[in-house]
């Protein structure tokens, strides 16, 4: 299928993008292949070593794309069905499937606010307003310098601290609007 | 569908009804025995997985809680099934609620409506008056294959044209993209679907999500008329329908033989037919007099023809290996008649690619692109490359062969040309006969597929001008000279084909049916039709 179609809003780079000018220290250019470096053959190894069938370390390889590029790109399918044995329509498939895999690329820092009901009862939605208003972006859209992309996520697993926002791996506890400009500051 | 003569039968009742089916049955395949369809869209009988996912098909069985899905559940002895009580129509109109729910209710220009599963049921047990008052969803469409298109609003996403790909063609390329109300059909993308038999997943589609772009907005499914026929592309012999409209086929629809094609078709089988028929047509018959073709009605046309043979002796000929049987038949008996010996004889089968369906492995697209070549050989005419040149100065005759590839000076220095066919090519136009004859879309008779499987088609179209079957044209020559009186009809030239030929004995006009009959059983297959 096409570009065209429009993709859930819980769907990093739902929304037109800037492709993020660097992506931290960790990430390869989107279409440098996963598995011709050294790293990348120890993980496909190691993966492939814990499951008794190569379809199995389908999830867990999807994740390493993601960790190197911040998100699942069509060369990095291709390679990964190459190595399973697998269709790219089958490896795209389980890929969409699962709303964590970025679709598209997104910016530096993935910001991600949690609006479930205790987050939001504590102002989740104004948080995220106000990321949205600091960033200048729509929800999953990532901004002009390539920084962030900000969306709404489901349940963070971390209610006794509403509002909860997770930004790449870490999670920032107890966050109101006023907080907003300050974690964003760190960030730079 | 189970072999029931390999396994046990339990008995059990369905709305009242008792039916006994094999113990390794569904309740829906023992509900169809039963005369009750049971709603469904995600299963297909020809598809194997049963996924149970689009519940519409839910019953209810005496003494178990909840209710069931009939296409999963397996049938047991005693067992009492109600697929009409409050509880089972309830769950079978919401379900539909459900799937209408985004669904763009664009009927109108859908070309599946009128032979709509979702419009059938929704009409027979839905709600009337929809209660959403959210805005739906919009999704879109997508090309999927090079002539296939996806209205992703109309899909219900029963997956049946995924496990066609995954598990009869074999082929994964095609699957479920996202999840939810989201989920759609998807190919990689960019990348379209490139499989010889990916036509069929357009048939699976219960709605009209999956159509073909070749006969998208060209009728609506009840303007068709519907005519059993065999698909003429290959030596395979694949049971079809020729669904027709204004006198033109609009295209060909799979119909259920488990001895041959099972489901299925190929592609290269649909385009054949609607593509292949180009050419100018011969309509009233031609007999040369004094250099020129004069068109005359069939008794003057017989008559002057019949007078020509009279003074003929031996020569050569050439059948196509799309003439039917009983056209072969009568062919060959006034070869027999002139002196024109066995080995004068002879066809020419098209070569192709051969594709085999991976998961009903008897669909087989041969390498043989014409449907009698069995019979061509039965009737003695040899296979050759290319067509030998005829003896110059001898008599040749032709049957349906339009001679298009033939080099330009083919039969220049023949004594006597008789042709019979229904396309004039520029070898034909050396004729010194042309008598028009039919296609085979345009009359009944047999073809003999690559097993020895005698099958039957009927008439779908009137022919052009005064154009009749071979056999009829041959029958009324032969008459002239006093050898047996004109067939006119087709069960009868079948007839008179099976008893004189011995090979054919077995064979019964009545058993071959719709289903055809082998030449060495001579048993009919009984294979049932199940559902869509
Ligand atoms: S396209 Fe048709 S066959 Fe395929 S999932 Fe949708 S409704 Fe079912
Ligand atoms: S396999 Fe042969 S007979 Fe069957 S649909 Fe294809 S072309 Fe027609
Ligand atoms: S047909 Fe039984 S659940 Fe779909």
């Amino acid at each position: 299928m096409s570009d065209e179609v429009e993709l859930h809003p819980a769907v990093a780079g739902a929304q037109p993008y800037m492709r993020a000018e660097t992506q931290g220290e960790n990430s390869a250019p989107e279409d440098a292949p996963l598995f011709d470096d050294g790293a990348g053959r120890e993980r496909l190894e190691k993966v492939l070593s814990r499951y008794p069938t190569r379809r199995a370390a389908l999830l867990p390889l999807l994740n390493y794309a993601q960790e190197r590029n911040g998100w699942v790109s069509r060369p990095a399918m291709k390679e990964i069905a190459g190595e399973l044995d697998l269709t790219p329509a089958y490896v795209h498939s389980v890929a969409t499937f699962y709303t964590m895999y970025n679709q598209r690329p997104v910016g530096k820092y993935l910001i991600q606010v949690c609006t479930n009901i205790s987050c939001d009862l504590c102002g989740g939605e104004e948080v995220l307003e106000r990321f949205l208003e600091e960033t200048g972006t729509r929800p999953g859209e990532t901004s002009e310098d390539g920084l962030y992309t900000v969306m709404e996520v489901e349940c963070l697993g971390a209610c006794g601290f509403a509002t909860v926002v997770q930004v790449n791996d870490e999670y920032y506890e107890d966050v109101t609007p006023e907080r907003v400009p300050e974690i964003l500051d760190e960030l730079d | 569908m189970p072999e029931e003569e390999n396994s046990d039968l339990v008995s059990l009742t369905i709305d009242g009804v008792e039916v006994q089916v094999s113990e390794d049955s569904t309740v829906i395949e023992a509900a169809e025995k039963a005369g009750v369809v049971v709603p469904h869209y995600c299963y297909h009988p020809g598809i194997p997985t049963r996924p149970a996912q689009c519940r519409v098909c839910l019953v209810e069985v005496e003494g178990q809680d909840k209710l069931q899905p009939s296409c999963k559940l397996p049938v047991q002895d005693g067992m009492e099934v109600h697929t009409d009580s409050d509880d089972a129509e309830l769950a079978r109109k919401s379900v539909i609620e459900f799937l209408l729910v985004n669904h763009p209710l664009d009927c109108p220009i859908c070309d599946a409506a009128g032979q709509c599963m979702l419009q059938d049921y929704a009409f027979e047990t839905g709600q009337l008056q929809s209660r959403l008052n959210e805005e739906k969803l919009v999704m879109g469409r997508d090309r999927i294959a090079d002539d296939i298109l996806y209205f992703a609003d109309r899909c219900i996403i029963c997956t049946r044209c995924v496990r066609f790909m995954r598990e009869v063609a074999q082929d994964d390329s095609l699957v479920v993209a996202q999840r939810g109300d989201r989920a759609y059909i998807d190919t990689f993308p960019d990348e379209d679907l490139d499989n010889p038999f990916q036509g069929n997943i357009v048939d699976v589609c219960p709605v009209g999500a999956l159509v073909h772009e070749d006969y998208l907005f060209k009728a609506r499914a009840w303007d068709m008329d519907k005519t059993p026929s065999i698909c003429p592309g290959c030596s395979n012999g694949c049971n079809v329908t020729l669904d027709t409209k204004e006198n033109q086929i609009v295209r060909l629809k799979p119909r259920y033989n488990g001895e041959v094609n099972s489901y299925w078709m190929c592609d290269y089988g649909r385009k054949h037919l609607v593509m292949g028929n180009r050419g100018v047509r011969t309509e009233v018959p031609l007999v040369r007099q004094g250099g020129e073709l004069e068109p005359m009605d069939w008794s003057d046309a017989l008559a002057a023809v019949g007078e020509r043979l009279g003074g003929i002796e031996g020569g050569s000929a050439v059948v196509s290996p799309d003439a039917c049987n009983e056209s072969l038949h009568y062919f060959r008996r006034l070869l027999d008649t002139l002196g024109v010996p066995a080995d004068a004889g002879s066809y020419r089968v098209e070569q192709g690619e051969e594709h085999t369906l991976p998961g009903f492995p008897k669909l087989t697209l041969r390498e043989d692109r014409a449907a009698n070549g069995t019979g061509a050989d039965l009737f003695g005419f040899r296979r050759v490359e290319s067509w030998p040149e005829p003896e110059p100065g001898a008599p040749l005759f032709v049957l349906q062969e339009t001679l298009r590839e033939a080099p330009e000076s083919y039969a220049e220095d023949a004594s006597f040309f008789l042709y019979l066919g229904s396309h004039l090519s520029p070898a034909a136009r050396r004729a010194d006969a042309v008598l028009p004859v039919t296609t085979f879309a345009e009359m009944a008779g047999t073809f003999t597929n690559h097993e020895g499987r005698v099958q039957r088609f009927q008439k779908a179209l009137q022919p052009p001008g005064i154009a009749r079957p071979a056999w009829m044209v041959l029958s009324g020559l032969l008459a002239r000279s006093g050898d047996g009186s004109p067939v006119l009809d087709a069960a009868d030239a079948f007839g008179e084909m099976t008893d004189e030929r011995p090979e054919m004995a077995v064979l019964n006009w009545g058993r071959v049916g719709l289903k055809g009959q082998t030449l060495d059983s001579g048993a009919g297959a009984e294979a049932g039709a199940g559902a869509r």
